[in-house]
């Protein structure tokens, strides 16, 4: 079972990801960290309105603030998108969990099939 | 069992109780598909298939979020079609519209493709029928590259089984 996987923090890091503003942050963080101002600069948005979507990357783990004070340059933290097992450990169970239910609805379509089956 | 050239693999192997053809429109054709694809809570509100070779497909998973619905595309191309026994497609994540989401859209560095191929096989056994599916990632151009891919298919594979838990 996959327990130690930190679920909320998961689909927090979804989320983040989920917003094209955020995602472009991100794509210019893989080049190199920048302040909040170099962040701001590509966008037609107010301070504010960046600093807020840099909250969220930040809540997610996605984006670490460094301690120089004011300035306080952007990172990119890939880990937690790194955090879950194996591409193909996490795929299985998606589709275990699609071919039990393609047989569940086999099964509806086919309900004189339903009877003594149940091996293999 | 695979020899795919990629570590990152799932290979399933099932008995399913029904016969070739019926086992063949699980996957081709849309109405049966959207019964079956989304796992848990997840359900598939778009999908366009043109099953031949070259044709696209496009499909829409929805999970509800503790931040609301959340809907993912994802786009791909049929590279082998024979009826009632191998299927292989591409999967990519995408915008509704089909467009392959650019790795920098997608946080990425340029030059790091996020395709992975879904081979499916079927082969009759006294009107049952054993179905085999392998999901690979496509091997990467650069060593760097399969980090961040992943770690997305990883996130794509999450979000399906989210409403699961």
């Amino acid at each position: 079972m996959a327990a130690t996987i930190d679920e909320d923090r998961l689909s927090e890091t979804f989320a983040a990801l989920a917003n094209s503003t955020r995602r472009a942050i991100l794509a210019r963080l893989a080049e190199g960290g920048a302040t909040v101002n170099e962040l701001a600069q590509p966008f037609e948005m107010k301070l504010p309105a960046i600093s807020k979507h840099i909250k969220v990357l930040e809540r997610a783990g996605l984006v670490v603030r460094g301690q120089r004070a004011q300035y306080r340059p952007c990172a990119l933290d890939p880990a937690p998108l790194e955090e879950v097992s194996t591409w193909a450990e996490r795929y299985r169970p998606v589709w275990e969990a699609r071919f039990d239910r393609m047989d569940d609805y086999l099964r509806q379509l086919q309900p004189r099939r339903k009877a003594g089956k149940d091996d293999d | 069992m695979t020899d795919n050239g990629s570590a990152d693999a799932v290979e399933i192997e099932r008995i399913i109780d029904a016969p070739l053809a019926l086992v063949w429109q699980m996957w081709t054709d849309p109405k049966h598909f959207k019964a079956w694809y989304g796992p848990g809570g997840a359900t598939i509100p778009v999908a366009k298939m043109d099953v031949r070779v070259g044709g696209t497909r496009l499909v829409c998973m929805e999970v509800q979020t503790p931040n609301g619905p959340m809907r993912m595309w994802f786009a791909g191309e049929y590279r082998e079609v024979i009826e009632n026994e191998r299927l292989i497609y591409t999967e990519s994540i995408s915008d509704e519209n089909g467009h392959v989401s650019a790795p920098s859209d997608m946080g990425m560095p340029e030059g790091h493709p996020t395709t992975t191929e879904v081979r499916v096989e079927l082969k009759d056994i006294g009107g049952r029928t054993k179905m085999v599916m392998t999901h690979l990632g496509i091997p990467h151009d650069s060593a760097g590259a399969a980090g961040w891919a992943m770690a997305l298919d990883k996130l794509a594979a999450y979000i399906a089984t989210y409403s699961n838990r």
